[in-house]
């Protein structure tokens, strides 16, 4: 394995002008296909904070901004370890060339992953600087103390930290011997200044005046504009392409076809439609595309009637004939991102002394990605390609993939200049890596107590991380032999059974899937807390309780939250009349982040509707870095389990995908949601965990329980319609 | 051809006259405030006023606002750069998350209050229910609006 000297990496890339940085040696990891899986450490870590010259903090933010604000709360702690104020950290989002490579931002891992490696750094600059002003001082260090922004001794001499750099660009080398500085986000004895704190998040400002923060708003000279066809799917190959006529559309520039690409470039936006309008693609399919083929591919009930699942990942004294007072199936539609941004990649090539050079800039989640891929797809060399991200208009997982990239990429280099692609929003549903369908088959028995003796959950759903396309085909079946954690996500049920077995299944369907928000956390959790509310009913308990009782003694965390969402619901009355309900529903995430959602609805008989009129969440996923944006992503998932309850409806047949814009494909709206209440559980003592995706586990089960106990219809089938509540 | 936007003329070169305002706003003229999402008026993220009155500009080819006056989310804030109540409430109560959404929620929220001054919660889910947002920041944007409204109303 190569050792390369982080130090020259630096130099060479002007990151270290002046001021201090803190830099080690790094190891160059081998690099993984598709997504980046490199997660900090204190070596990784160290190039992200650094002391410029005039003595302020520069971070490089090693998150991609999406909405979750993660980097916000990276800042904080680096403000709390630093002793400076948020505001005083200047925030910069790196190109690939600015910093090495650092894991896809995605599953919620940011504070997770990257919240202490975070602190190291920011802390042992914090201890080299004291190191320089004890020298300065002629001072022992231990006299050397904490001030805003510098230090002071006893006698009130002051050093701020600009006093304790020049233009000099100075680095500090790891001494892994030295062992770790005193983390101060992670001592709870201490008073917090930043960390805990709900700081503004950082750029708001830009946000609420429409500056350019997006891809498609990076200025560029000299640029034409251009687009590509999509495939219906990603494994369909091109069975005839048409483009007569499409050189006489006014403001045409180029027609760029190569294998399975074609795409045109033209002078203005309405020029590309025209253009692309005239392109006439027929496609070879490997399956068909239709709503059959896929009910048919997840049919849990048919697989299961051939014996064991692929995957058994629970198997405990299993009876399978047991008396199940529990026997039911749910099924899971497929659902889309349906981020509001529709993307846009912007690549330019430059000649230069040391040959052509490649500029892209785009709203990714995996930034190191793109530039592999397009490395891989021009056959430059990665050194270079360099990638400038952008803020992303909403990711939810469906933005790590080198495909808009590519067709800038493509067409750019077809015409030597600058290309901007922005997808229409029917090229945003057509090659949405959609969250698959799944069907489960989840039985319970109980002994004459009433406790939990025997669980059986099994199901079917399309493959998550491990998707088709996402390897290359000779390395797919290697790594699915790995599992794929995306499908397994959620599976382990907290409540306590002597008899248990879990086990599932997953499979190619005929579209193209990926990570979505929860990945198979959702569904599964929506089938095990339907089935518990279901028997909580059917033998006439309390459901909260009942699944308190049932809990093993693991899960305080979790019965926590239940307790803590009762009473927050209990705060409001429930409507009196027929066919209002109140349903609860718990779930864990990565067993780091816990969560319970009290659902209030209506299914109105007058108007036809289900109506949601309040949701409540209580959530602990430890230490609450940032109370505000934790409650602003809870907001955000309960919106999106109100859209996988009720609202939300992939359409596929005659081989395509029929879902193409918001008015056949509808996501919630104002008018769909309720007011609501969120209660942030912190956990001082307990590392952070990521909270981008957690209450969605729940919201869907708590909405579809509010139903039965309004008007007595168990969902078996998201989305539910009111015509599904009048079936009897 | 030319049009106001924001108070300022602007001209539209001829190579830029058939396509959409939103297209001209953000590419010729570089104001890349309002924004494409679905670019067929189904939700609001390109929303800009014309005449006073709130209007997807993804739909409106430019040739129909000829000599017409157009203000767009970076027209909203004084020009001392202090910002209107309504980005003002936006700011305190960390409204956006990923943000696309929310040139269109405050130009939307704008002809809301214009309006009705004083909206209760079914006029604000009313007007702004064209308004997508896929982060879900609707409880805010509600909370936000009634906060605009009474500093709106306290200045006049
Ligand atoms: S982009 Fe104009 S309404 Fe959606
Ligand atoms: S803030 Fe992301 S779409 Fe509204």
């Amino acid at each position: 394995m190569a050792i390369l000297s982080r130090r020259s990496f630096l130099t060479a890339t002007g990151v270290v002008a002046g001021g201090l940085t803190a830099v080690y040696l790094f190891r160059q990891r081998a690099a993984a296909v598709s997504p980046t899986f490199i997660f900090p450490d204190n070596e990784t870590s160290a190039t992200w904070v650094q002391i410029r010259p005039d003595g302020s903090c520069r971070m490089y933010f090693p998150r991609m901004d999406m909405g979750q604000n993660a980097n916000t709360g990276l800042a904080q702690i680096v403000a709390e370890e630093l002793n400076l104020a948020v505001s005083e950290i200047d925030g910069v989002m790196p190109s690939t060339s600015d910093v090495p490579p650092f894991a896809v931002t995605a599953g919620s891992m940011s504070l997770t992953a990257f919240s202490r490696p975070v602190a190291v750094a920011a802390a042992n600059l914090r201890e080299s600087l004291r190191q320089r002003a004890a020298d300065k001082l002629g001072k022992p260090m231990d006299t050397i103390l904490d001030d805003v922004g510098g230090f002071r001794t006893a006698e009130n001499q002051v050093l701020s930290y600009r006093e304790l750099v020049d233009g000099n660009g100075a680095v500090i080398d790891f001494d892994e011997d030295k062992g770790l500085p005193v983390l101060y986000t992670f001592d709870s004895s201490r008073l917090k200044r930043q960390v805990g704190k709900s700081a503004q998040p950082l750029g708001m400002q830009a946000l609420v005046t429409g500056a350019p923060v997006f891809a498609g708003d990076v200025p560029m000279d000299d640029v034409l504009y251009g687009r590509a066809v999509l495939p219906p799917v990603r494994n369909a190959r091109m069975a005839t392409v048409s483009t007569a006529g499409v050189q006489q559309v006014k403001g045409f520039v180029a027609l760029v076809e190569q294998s399975e690409f074609v795409g045109v470039v033209c002078k203005t936006p309405s020029a590309v439609d025209a253009a692309m309008a005239k392109i006439q693609v027929t496609w070879d399919l490997q399956q068909p595309i239709n709503q059959q083929e896929i009910d048919r591919m997840v049919d849990v009930d048919a697989a299961m009637a051939e014996g064991d699942l692929e995957h058994v990942l629970v198997d405990e004294a299993h009876r399978p004939d047991a008396n199940w007072g529990i026997d039911l199936r749910f099924d899971v539609q497929v659902q889309s991102h349906a981020a509001q941004e529709a993307r846009v990649a912007i690549a330019r090539f430059n000649d230069t002394d040391d040959g052509p050079k490649l500029e892209i800039w785009t709203g990714t989640q995996d930034p190191f990605a793109i530039k592999r891929f397009a490395s891989m797809d021009t056959g430059m060399s990665e050194d270079d390609v360099v990638v400038y991200p952008q803020r992303l208009g909403g990711g939810f997982g469906g933005r790590e993939h080198y495909e808009v990239e590519r067709d800038a990429v493509r067409l750019a280099r077809a015409v030597n200049r600058p290309v901007k692609v922005q997808w229409t929003r029917p090229d945003e549903f057509m090659a949405s890596r959609s969250r698959p369908a799944s069907s489960h088959r989840v039985r319970i028995s109980v002994d004459e107590a009433g406790n939990l003796q025997d669980w059986w959950h099994g199901y079917v759903t399309g493959h998550v991380v491990m998707s088709r396309e996402r390897l290359p085909n000779w390395l797919l079946p290697i790594a699915r032999l790995g599992g794929d954690f995306g499908v397994t996500k959620g599976a382990l049920s907290p409540y306590e059974a002597a008899h248990q077995r879990i086990e599932c299944k997953d499979v190619d369907l005929p579209i193209d899937l990926g990570v979505w928000r929860s990945l198979n956390c959702g569904p599964a959790v929506f089938a095990r807390e339907s089935a518990m509310d279901e028997l909580a009913v059917g033998l006439g308990v309390d459901p909260v309780d009942f699944k308190i009782s049932q809990m093993s003694d693991d899960w305080p965390r979790l019965s926590n939250c239940l307790r803590q969402v009762r009473k927050l619901s209990e705060k409001r009355a429930l409507p009196v009349g027929a066919g209002y309900g109140r349903g609860y529903a718990c779930g864990t995430y990565d067993g780091r982040c816990y969560v319970a959602i009290s659902a209030d609805v209506h299914v109105d008989v007058a108007t036809q509707q289900i109506k949601v009129l309040h949701l409540c969440c209580a959530q602990d996923v430890g230490m609450a870095v940032n109370p505000d944006q934790l409650r602003a992503q809870m907001e955000s998932n309960l919106s999106w389990s109100i859209g996988m309850a009720l609202v939300e409806r992939f359409e596929v047949a005659d081989n395509t995908i029929q879902s193409s814009n918001f008015d056949n494909y509808a996501i919630p709206r104002m008018s769909d949601m309720p007011s609501v209440d969120t209660l942030v559980i912190d956990q001082p003592d307990i590392p952070p965990a990521g909270a981008g995706e957690v209450p969605l586990i729940a919201g869907p089960a708590a909405i579809a329980n509010a139903i039965r106990n309004a008007c007595g219809y168990r969902a078996l089938r998201l989305p539910i319609s009111f015509a599904d509540t009048q079936r009897a | 051809m030319k049009l106001t936007v924001n108070g300022e003329p602007r001209q539209v070169a001829e190579d830029w006259q058939d396509e959409t305002l939103l297209t001209v706003l953000r590419e010729h003229f570089g104001l890349t405030g309002s924004r494409f999402s679905c670019g067929i008026g189904q939700c609001g993220a390109c929303l800009v006023h014309i005449e006073g009155a709130p209007v997807s500009s993804c739909l409106v080819p430019i040739k129909d606002v000829a000599d017409k006056s157009v203000l767009t989310i970076e027209g909203l804030a004084a020009e001392d750069g202090s910002l209107h109540p309504l980005q003002q409430a936006w700011l305190d109560a960390n409204v956006p998350q990923c943000g696309y959404c929310q040139s269109g929620q405050i130009m939307q929220a704008l002809a809301l209050l214009q309006r009705n001054p004083d909206p209760d919660d079914t006029d604000i889910d009313t007007a702004m229910s064209g308004n997508l947002c896929r982060c879900g920041t609707y409880d805010r944007i509600r909370a936000s609006i009634k906060t605009a409204a009474v500093v709106m109303k306290e200045i006049g």
